[in-house]
């Protein structure tokens, strides 16, 4: 029992210095582009100096009253000096944990522990900072914890840590050069020059005062347009995508690294997005939809939280894809185009829309310039709903929409309005079934559920340890290889 | 459990498998009163602005609104009956509407929480709303003009029901 209750921790002793960096650099440059002329040199290294005295006071005290513990299954946080704040986060709940590095962290040896859990609008706890060996650690034992193992069995898996760190397999790396070339053909980045231009051509005809403050503007315009789609190439840089015992990981970054973990079964859908200017080269983006990433603020750090692949041809997405989604073949999913009477709704998106499902996934295809192909599990259905306008009615044609819990839908657009109807019930049956073999299954399917076991044996291997020790050590009637909430063994 | 074959007309799909319950009839009048309600504030604010400026356009604009109104009033009587609820073994079903049709699926085993509310328009007829929530944003189910007893057993068996088949998602 007392392996159970991990003492409360503290963060990095480097934090409060590695916070307060942040906001003295912001603090210092908004005074100095405006009060450096007024103030004088002595004046204004006097403020500078009270601002970093008041900010690093104000960072050391905030470092000293949070702390962070788990008990039994739970993590909780705890912060604040006069509003006291403790978070308890179910790590059941727990949909990925991500490792991020932003540069001073990388010059410093510390990272970012953040974990996504469902239900919250952003991430829910964000663990800045901790040293890396020690954010590495954490993210393993509350992966485990999440998944079901108990404390004992976590200090089991810790014996176990060197076996898991050799049973990581790599499944693809991405070419820097390509995500550099399908960067530069992306709108964003075509659009630099015009924006430059738009920036630069009224200085040109009115040239700003040499100024202090004339120069920092101009400077900052720039950025502004310029740091958008670096941050994006940086962020995709060195893409890797490998599969261990705790699930899917992703790292990336040139600058800031961040190192995602999905844990298996976690996955709600994929995108295969394939836009205009990629279409001669045969590339396409893949994001990946895990609940939890929904509201996520990377969103506006240039990757998005969910990024499975930022390019690929269409054979390495297919191959990804069915390492993420239990051997799911994309290219096997019958894709049923809509009528053709569909024309007189959508003429010009008609051609590519397309639905259809097999007994793992629903998979709906739309788009006129950019195509999208949308692939959710059924286990991951949440409802079915068919939608029928007016114009629709008319035409007998319905959308039919399939809801998951993350932010991407597959919707089955100007379906012939009777096969929609059959289709909604059917799918209600379908994702039915397929939710109780998956969570009947725990026993009788030994790695079928894991992602990436069949190739591989020897993540299998170790996952298969990890269940067993689970499954020993456990008394709940939980034996769900969804590695959820617990679950009622009567559910039929 | 589902005919696919059964000829399927959108307000009424499997007619043949499903039990559909309709919503209260007085939900008409609650709908028809909130009408009313809207009316009487842009008629009125009309007129006002009618006699004040002495633009006909406001005139016009009041009648326009209480013609429109009227017709709405009378389509409230299709549209409150358009809605429809089913509770299957596995899963509850909702449709409503008339321009737009929607039919939801809800399997009991994803909801989140059932809530029940009733403003106090519907309170003095005796009605509530009863929402399914599931961790998908747009699977929301809601069934309005619920008579007060009927509401709080659908409410309840739900609740129970989710309780036996909770999991995961």
């Amino acid at each position: 029992m007392s392996v159970d209750l991990v003492a409360r921790r503290r963060l990095h002793p480097l934090t409060p210095l590695l916070k307060g960096a942040k906001s003295i650099a912001i603090a210092v440059a908004a005074i100095s582009w405006q009060g450096y002329a007024q103030l004088g040199f002595e004046r204004w290294v006097a403020l500078v100096a009270g601002i970093l005295v008041i900010t690093l006071i104000l960072a050391v005290v905030s470092w000293l009253v949070t702390g962070f513990q788990t008990v039994g299954r739970e993590l909780r946080v705890t912060e604040g000096l006069i509003w006291r704040r403790t978070r308890s986060i179910p790590l059941e709940r727990v949909q990925a944990i991500d490792v991020n590095r932003p540069v001073l962290a990388r010059l410093t040896g510390v990272a970012e522990l953040r974990i996504e859990v469902i239900g919250a609008r952003k991430t829910e706890a964000p663990l800045a900072f901790l040293s890396v060996a020690e954010a590495g650690d954490l993210r393993r034992r509350l992966l485990a914890l999440a998944r079901g193992a108990s404390a004992d069995a976590v200090v089991a898996a810790d014996e176990n840590a060197t076996v898991e760190a050799a049973a990581e397999v790599p499944v693809h790396t991405v070419d820097n050069r390509h995500v550099l070339i399908a960067n530069l053909l992306s709108p964003p980045v075509l659009f630099v020059p015009m924006a430059l231009l738009a920036t630069i051509t009224p200085m040109a005809y009115d040239p700003p005062a040499w100024s202090v403050i004339g120069v920092a503007s101009a400077a900052t315009a720039l950025i502004g347009v310029v740091l958008p789609p670096l941050r994006r190439i940086f962020a995709q840089w060195h893409f890797r995508i490998a599969i261990d015992a705790t699930g899917l990981r992703l790292r990336h970054g040139l600058l800031e690294t961040r190192s995602q973990t999905v844990p298996p079964l976690r996955v709600q859908a994929v995108q295969v997005t394939s836009p205009l200017l990629w279409r001669p080269l045969g590339w396409v983006r893949t994001k990946l939809d895990v609940a939890g990433y929904g509201g996520n603020d990377a969103a506006s750090q240039g990757v998005r939280g969910s990024v499975l692949l930022p390019v690929a041809d269409w054979a390495t997405t297919r191959a990804v894809i069915a390492r993420v989604l239990d051997g799911v073949d994309i290219d096997a999913v019958p894709l049923h185009p809509v009528p053709n009477r569909a024309r007189f709704v959508s003429p010009l998106a008609r051609r590519r829309r397309a639905f259809g499902r097999t007994d793992a996934v629903v998979a709906a295809r739309d788009g006129w310039l950019t195509v999208r192909l949308v692939v959710a599990k059924l286990t991951r259905v949440q409802s079915v709903r068919v939608v029928q306008g007016p114009v629709q009615r008319l035409l007998r044609l319905a959308d039919l929409h399939v809801d998951t819990a993350g932010g991407l839908h597959a919707v089955g657009r100007d379906r012939d309005a009777l096969a929609a109807y059959g289709l909604a019930g059917e799918l209600a049956e379908v994702s039915r079934a397929a939710r109780l073999a998956e969570t009947g299954s725990a026993a009788a399917s030994g790695s079928a559920a894991v992602p990436g076991s069949a190739a591989a044996p020897g993540p299998a291997a170790a996952v298969d340890l990890v269940r067993h020790q689970r499954s020993a050590s456990e008394h709940s009637p939980k034996a769900s290889p969804t590695y959820t909430q617990p679950t009622s063994t009567s559910i039929m | 459990m589902t005919d696919v074959a059964s000829p399927v007309d959108p307000l009424q799909p499997w007619p043949l498998t499903v039990d559909w319950r309709p919503v209260s009839s007085r939900l008409i009048v609650v709908e028809q009163i909130r009408l009313a309600g809207v009316i009487v504030v842009f008629a009125v604010a009309g007129v006002l602005l009618w006699t004040w400026f002495d633009a006909w356009q406001f005139l016009a604009g009041a009648i326009a609104v209480v013609v429109l109104g009227a017709v709405r009033a009378v389509l409230i009587v299709r549209s409150v009956r358009s809605w429809g609820y089913a509770e299957r073994a596995e899963d509850l079903l909702v449709k409503h509407g008339l321009m737009v049709r929607r039919l939801s699926i809800v399997p009991y085993a994803r909801m989140q929480f059932v809530d029940v509310s009733a403003g106090p328009l519907e309170r003095a007829f005796g009605l509530a709303t009863v929402g399914l929530h599931t961790a998908a944003a747009a699977s929301d189910a809601q069934i309005p003009g619920l008579p007060g007893p009927e509401a709080a057993r659908l409410r309840d068996r739900l609740a129970a029901l989710g309780e036996t088949r909770e999991e995961g998602l």
